[in-house]
């Protein structure tokens, strides 16, 4: 019984993994005493039961860019579905925003015969011929949200292009259809920038064609950076009347300034994402809205696709083609922010 | 005397081949030609960085700049390929006289305007990354970003020869030249002699000047060969290229049994700290080390051979003391 519990969690040290073990083994242990059905306790003890199909163990490993809320949530999404089959083990590992970092951590996975790769590429060029390397060792690669340059088994989304169309029109219906907008930017060489960015220029072309673009900048995605762009921006251009991130945390440094600023009620900020902190800054009327995905469910998603493959002995060689997933996302506004539960919030 | 006292770095050797033999016997994956590959590839640019490193930390300075000069020289390859179409035959030495002029940069700072080592070197890391931005075909036309390098010359060190990379091989002849020079050559002899005192070194009429001019470009150099290692693993270069790639150069370095305090040292040692710390970084991750815990496992390491240098700087210090009692 002990045996079979899964007890793997792929950020937590091996300390906190034997006394997770421990604690479940008491629910489960509790559960046969008292008969209770608990949800917890249900999954403890009905779960090996239901792994049995297959008892070999295997390995999958999550190489995210860098720290971030995103890829933690995927992660958490992820390790909750990992949990459940009890045949797989689950790491993390940090990219630590250097591709080569990246391209390292893909060759130890590869030689170590991992069952599956999810990957978020530093660079989509830098990152193609280690995705190539592992598609030759029949390794399915999953990326997330930044696809690799080179085929692979799948790409995993928030529906990037879809969404900034979307925002676009957003922006421009509170802007009522006029202005000036700037765009703070992911660095060059990831697709998910050129996907936002084509997706928002269409989306302003298709529905607002009076608003123009008249910068934009780099952030690399960090609210710090975000903050330093927007404030030279906004000295240059006083008349600023939107502003897309093409994530959250850009979104929020440019929603610090316009705070400071005493601006935040004359210029329309969006972001991209949905975290938590974007979710609070709506419904506290700051930021004008926001592209949500629930990223659990994403992580959730892209822990389903793998485990059928690799229970199923699909090697990465048996794919035609790359497959897609879109991810379903909603436009988190003051009107719609509501809808998204306590339980879907990253 | 003292150099040679060091050259074997017997105790470094031991505690490498002790590593391999903990991680061989914890992970299957890890006693595999594979993970023999993935080690070599991984890290001899790495080593290569550590090599170059090892002459600024020999004149008793350091060179922080080696990432930025990576970054500067990869993105030079990646727009003359990408943007100008230029062929790999002139792409690959312009790069390198690209990244050694850099380091001379950083030589002249040093020796003519007399800035202290890590103030100069600090400056042009900024300058550099900075620079890497304002040339950086990317930024400019973002839509090129995306497209490989596919010229064959520029990508040949991903490639093989059996289980080595031809990575490694460039490794091993920058080892060798620069381990010539210091052992054979009066530029060899003067550095350990700057570096053990420069005021006696310019009193004995060594033109410290040249010497240290020479040792940053070496240094700039193999930042070069770095880089052009790196940009044919990913055929594509980014403006992140080698960002905090300097510390695992002087961890390499220092590990490697070289002084901070100068005129201590080969470039023996900073190869294999160079592999020391790609082993661990390896291992962990095969052993399922969690992997926010292994810098801290690096710093360890780190602090081990500075506590270490300090031992032996003592022990030598006491054995001159008792020496001089021995023979009033």
């Amino acid at each position: 019984m002990s045996k079979k519990i899964p007890a793997h969690e792929g950020t937590t040290g091996t300390r906190r993994q034997i006394l997770g073990g421990f604690s479940l083994m008491a629910l489960a242990a509790g559960a046969a005493a008292t008969g209770a059905v608990g949800g917890v306790a249900l999954t403890a003890s009905s779960g090996p039961a239901m792994a049995a199909p297959s008892t070999k163990r295997r390995k999958m490993v999550f190489i995210q860019h860098q720290p971030h809320t995103v890829s933690t949530a995927w992660s958490e999404g992820l390790a909750e579905v990992f949990k459940v089959q009890g045949n797989i083990d689950y790491q993390l590992l940090d990219g630590q925003n250097k591709a080569d970092v990246q391209i390292s951590l893909m060759d130890t996975v590869i030689n170590d015969k991992v069952a599956a790769i999810f990957l978020q590429p530093a660079d989509s060029v830098a990152l193609a011929p280690s995705v190539k390397k592992a598609a030759r060792a029949g390794i399915p690669v999953i990326t997330l949200n930044i696809d690799a340059t080179a085929p692979h088994a799948a790409h995993i989304e928030m529906s990037h292009y879809l969404g900034a169309i979307e925002i676009a029109k957003a922006m421009g219906d509170k802007m009522g259809g006029q202005g000036k907008v700037v765009i703070i930017n992911a660095p060059p060489g990831q697709t998910v920038r050129d996907a936002r960015t084509n997706g928002f220029m269409e989306g302003l072309k298709r529905h607002h064609p009076g608003i123009k673009v008249i910068a934009d900048q780099v952030a690399d995605w960090d609210r710090k950076k975000a903050q330093d762009v927007f404030s030279t921006l906004l000295a240059a251009n006083p008349d600023i009347g939107g502003v897309y991130g093409v994530n959250d945390s850009m979104a929020l440094g440019a929603v610090d300034v316009a705070k400071t600023k005493g601006i935040i009620d004359k210029v329309v900020i969006f972001g991209n994402d949905g975290e938590k902190d974007a979710l609070e800054s709506i419904e506290r009327g700051e930021l004008a809205g926001t592209q949500f995905t629930d990223v659990f469910q994403q992580g959730r998603f892209a822990a389903a696709v793998a485990t059928v493959l690799a229970t199923g002995g699909v090697p990465a060689t048996a794919f035609a083609e790359q497959g897609y997933l879109l991810m379903p996302y909603v436009i988190a506004t003051k009107e719609t922010v509501a809808s998204i539960q306590p339980s879907q919030r990253w | 005397m003292i150099r040679t006292a060091r050259l074997p770095n017997r105790e470094l050797i031991i505690v490498f081949v002790v590593t391999i033999a903990v991680f061989c016997w914890l992970s299957g994956s890890f006693r595999t030609t594979g993970n023999l590959e993935n080690v070599l590839i991984g890290f001899s640019h790495t080593a290569i960085l550590a090599v170059g490193q090892s002459l600024p930390l020999l004149l008793g300075g350091i060179d922080l700049s080696v990432g930025s000069i990576m970054a500067l020289a990869g993105m030079a390859a990646f727009d003359a390929y990408i943007v100008l179409g230029l062929p790999g035959w002139i792409v690959l030495p312009g790069a390198l006289v690209l990244a050694t002029l850099a380091g001379a940069v950083n030589g002249v700072l040093i020796a003519k305007l007399k800035l202290q080592p890590f103030i100069a070197t600090l400056a042009t890391m900024a300058a550099y990354r900075g620079l890497t931005y304002a040339i950086s075909g990317r930024q400019i036309w973002p839509e090129i970003a995306t497209r490989p390098i596919t010229d064959p010359l520029i990508v040949a060190f991903d490639d093989y020869v059996g289980h080595v990379p031809y990575a490694f091989f460039l490794l091993l002849i920058v080892f060798a030249v620069v381990q010539l020079l210091l052992g054979v050559t009066k530029f060899g002899r003067d550095l350990y002699t700057i570096g053990g005192n420069v005021e006696a070194a310019r009193l004995c009429g060594i033109n410290v000047d040249r010497a240290v001019i020479i040792s940053y470009s070496i240094s700039g150099l193999c930042a070069g060969f770095a880089a052009l290692v790196l940009v044919s693993r990913m055929t594509t270069s980014t403006e992140s290229l080698g960002i905090g790639i300097e510390m695992s150069a002087i961890a390499a370095a220092i590990i490697g049994g070289v002084s901070l305090q100068g005129g201590i040292g080969n470039v023996f040692g900073p190869v294999i700290g160079a592999f020391l710390l790609g082993v661990v970084l390896i291992g962990l991750n095969l052993v399922g080390i969690p992997t926010y815990a292994q810098p801290v496992l690096t710093g360890l390491i780190l602090l081990g051979a500075v506590w270490y240098d300090r031992l032996l700087v003592q022990r030598r210090a006491r054995a001159i003391l008792a020496k001089q009692a021995a023979n009033p």
